[in-house]
């Protein structure tokens, strides 16, 4: 009898577990939603044109729901979408059924377009205005070969670019493009379709302006190429205020600090890169109940530190979590500062989610770049700039960041040459942000500096080049070491995107001196305990690669 | 007839006229381009050219650099008759280093013919700005040309790097040079 009751009374208790345990599971609704595998070939003639139709299907297809996700290469930049995919399987309960054909995904999404545009592939741009059309009028884009691909699924013509653009300069067409479609297209953001041109053209994150009915466009802003530049600030400064410029500048026609200096004059937002895929489905996933961002700190926000006589070294990934290290081998042998895209708070929620739990205690989230979104705060408008930097306090308070992140190219030379703030820029960031622990700065090296109170401002010693040899590098942070003599040292160093953190663990196993590797977070409160470096702004003697644009 | 005594000062003091006088290695002059695979790899730069001019005891070396777009040309000039104090001395740097010149510094340099003439030697006290101020480096070069006057091999020792920085350039045919 006894033997039975225990055996009634374990029997409920493994009922009743078993339940709370499909109760946990299922919190999040099970989800249905299907997924292609795309391959590295993004050429013109070769398999652009229909992952450029497929990725404007996607963007249709995810209006309403999350409906189609694309897997990349791991070769491919952002190397994310293969984890998230998992991700999404386990956390979210998303039931994945895979598309093997573009005729396949036509069959399944035909219904979310009303009909295709042809865009000229003798003509790059106007690529970009059939995705704007696409966004607009629930058009797929096609090439004339894929005609008879989506005509087979009843959709209709609704434009032919073929022909139209034909000798026309980007201006031109882009001009015409704004005639026809600015008026109602999105001003809470514009797609700057820009990065691979010619005869390779990567639009990824193309599903993600056809969703917003956004303006598609690859304008330079190039003071060498005024009638583009002057159409490109006349769109920027018809966005509403807080806008985001989403995709990446063109290669060859500008350069990317001559393009985030000209939208950071506007005081608006950029987020990239042209190739960063799956917004549209991203964007539709809110965090998992009971989500709460809890940061790995290693120190307390009010707590202080006393410096050794010792070389304090700290690493910083930036360059967006996406297309860094993190998947890579290694991750979590060396501490390292991540600089957080603070703007997948509103667009990948499940991605941020997905770093913050696959986190180490070695791995540390910082804000960045520079506030709400990249830009270069030397070119902020005063006046835009506290609006700017709320937003940027608000995300980082959710995502549990304490460090903030800044770089400001506009006067580099790529990653080279003077990467400086001025006083004035210092100045707005200290008043700002008091609640953080410290400011770093740079991308390549860099000579800002400052102590105010207890919030240091560390400009990057060295930047790890991840071509260059590691016996090198080794010899150039002793160097470093050699040269800053004085103890404590605070050498703080940026790590590339690609970089391979085991190599980095065998150069710091040959380090000379009393060095010590530690955590951003007490790197910057040994910092503030003995300024054994010098505050300094950009001297406005010092070279500037780029003059900047003339006033309007 | 002179005493031993003084045949010996005399004779020290032709050999040490001689030194002084030794004359440049003509072969050093010209356009050299910069061998990667056999180089330590520069840092920042793509491409190096380095263009030595003689005239006299005047040494003009000029430092052709690329990196994508971006062109450089620095010229460092000395004298190996007397050191010079040069208000822009350029060092093959790593770029990705927060190492630069320092703003209104000075350099000191040395420049002479050493091994018969055959290689230059060049000694130089820069100052740099680094995170924590301005600070000097010690700079020792020589620049030594291969038998056959093809190949240049720059050698450079640092007082703040233990490992010296090797670079190896091949001579650009005088026609190909213009």
């Amino acid at each position: 009898m006894k033997r039975i009751f225990s055996f009634l009374i374990l029997s409920c208790l493994a009922l009743t577990l078993r339940a709370e345990t499909e109760t946990t599971l299922t919190a999040t609704p099970a989800r249905e939603a299907y997924v292609m595998h795309f391959d590295l070939n993004w050429n013109v003639a070769g398999g652009l044109p229909e992952k450029a139709m497929l990725i404007s299907l996607q963007g249709l297809a995810n209006r309403t729901a999350p409906n189609l996700y694309v897997i990349h290469p791991k070769e491919y930049q952002w190397e994310i979408t293969q984890p998230l995919y998992d991700y999404y399987e386990r956390k979210y309960h998303v039931h994945f059924t895979p598309l093997a054909t573009a005729d396949a995904a036509l069959t399944q999404f035909k219904s979310a377009a009303k009909g295709y545009v042809v865009w000229d592939k003798k003509v790059g741009a106007s690529l970009n205005v059939a995705f704007t059309i696409a966004g607009l009028e629930d058009a797929v884009v096609v090439s004339e070969e894929l005609i008879p691909v989506v005509e087979k699924h009843g959709l209709k013509k609704i434009d032919d670019l073929r022909g139209r653009y034909t000798g026309q300069t980007d201006a031109q067409i882009y001009q015409d493009a704004v005639n026809r479609y600015w008026s109602r297209t999105n001003k809470d953001a514009v797609m700057m379709m820009g990065g691979h041109r010619g005869a390779v053209m990567m639009p990824g994150m193309a599903d993600w302006g056809v969703r917003q009915k956004m303006f598609f466009h690859d304008l330079a802003a190039n003071p060498a190429i005024p009638a583009e530049l002057a159409l490109e600030r006349k769109l920027l400064s018809q966005l509403n205020p807080g806008a985001t410029v989403f995709g990446w500048h063109p290669y060859g026609k500008d350069t990317e600090e001559q393009h985030t200096t000209l939208i950071s004059t506007y005081g608006l937002k950029m987020e990239g890169l042209h190739n960063l895929p799956n917004l549209s489905f991203n964007c539709q996933f809110t965090f998992t109940p009971g989500f709460k961002f809890t940061n790995h700190h290693h120190v307390d926000r009010d707590a202080k530190l006393v410096a050794g006589q010792k070389v304090y070294m700290a690493f910083v990934q930036s360059d967006s979590i996406g297309i860094g290290v993190w998947t890579k081998p290694g991750r979590g042998k060396l501490p390292f500062a991540w600089q957080v895209t603070m703007n997948w708070t509103k667009f990948s929620p499940a991605a941020l989610e997905y770093f913050h739990e696959s986190a180490t205690p070695n791995d540390y989230f910082i804000g960045g770049l520079s506030g709400p979104g990249y830009m270069y705060p030397n070119h902020i408008p005063a006046d835009k700039f506290p609006l700017l930097m709320k937003e940027a306090n608000e995300m980082m308070n959710m995502l549990d960041e304490r460090v903030l992140e800044i770089m400001d190219n506009s006067a580099a030379d790529g990653n080279l040459g003077n990467a400086d703030l001025t006083k004035e820029t210092v100045d707005r960031y200290y008043k700002a942000f008091p609640n953080v622990i410290g400011f770093i700065n740079g991308y390549g090296p860099a000579r800002t500096r400052d102590l105010r109170g207890s919030q240091p401002m560390i400009s990057y010693d060295y930047y790890i080049n991840p071509r260059r040899p590691r016996d090198e590098v080794t010899a150039d942070l002793n160097e470093l070491i050699a040269l800053n003599a004085k103890r404590p040292y605070f050498l703080l160093v940026h790590v590339r995107e690609s970089n391979d953190v085991n190599s980095l663990v065998e150069v710091t196993k040959r380090l000379e001196g009393p060095v010590e590797i530690v955590p951003l977070d007490v790197f910057l409160k040994l910092a503030a305990s003995n300024q054994t470096y010098t505050t300094r702004y950009q001297d406005p003697e010092e070279p500037k690669h780029f003059a900047g644009f003339p006033k309007e | 007839m002179m005493t031993s005594f003084k045949k010996i000062l005399l004779g020290f003091v032709l050999a040490l006229a001689g030194v002084a006088a030794v004359s440049a290695n003509p072969a050093l002059a010209g356009r050299w381009r910069l061998d990667p695979a056999q180089s330590t790899a520069l840092d920042g730069w793509s491409t190096l050219d380095l263009v030595v001019s003689l005239d006299g005891s005047k040494v003009a070396l000029r430092h052709e650099l690329t990196w994508g777009a971006t062109k450089a040309t620095e010229t460092n000039t000395l004298d190996t008759a007397a050191p010079v104090d040069a208000a822009k001395y350029f060092r093959i740097e790593a770029r990705h280093m927060a190492v630069y010149p320092a703003k209104g510094g000075v350099t000191h340099a040395t420049a002479t013919w050493i091994d018969s003439g055959k290689t230059l030697r060049i000694e130089a006290t820069t100052p740099v700005e680094v995170s924590q101020g301005i600070v000097p480096i010690r700079l020792y070069s020589e620049y030594r040309v291969s038998e056959l006057g093809d190949v240049l091999t720059v050698i450079e020792l640092r007082s703040s790097r233990n490992r010296p920085l090797v670079y190896v350039f091949k001579k650009v045919p005088a026609e190909a040079a213009k």
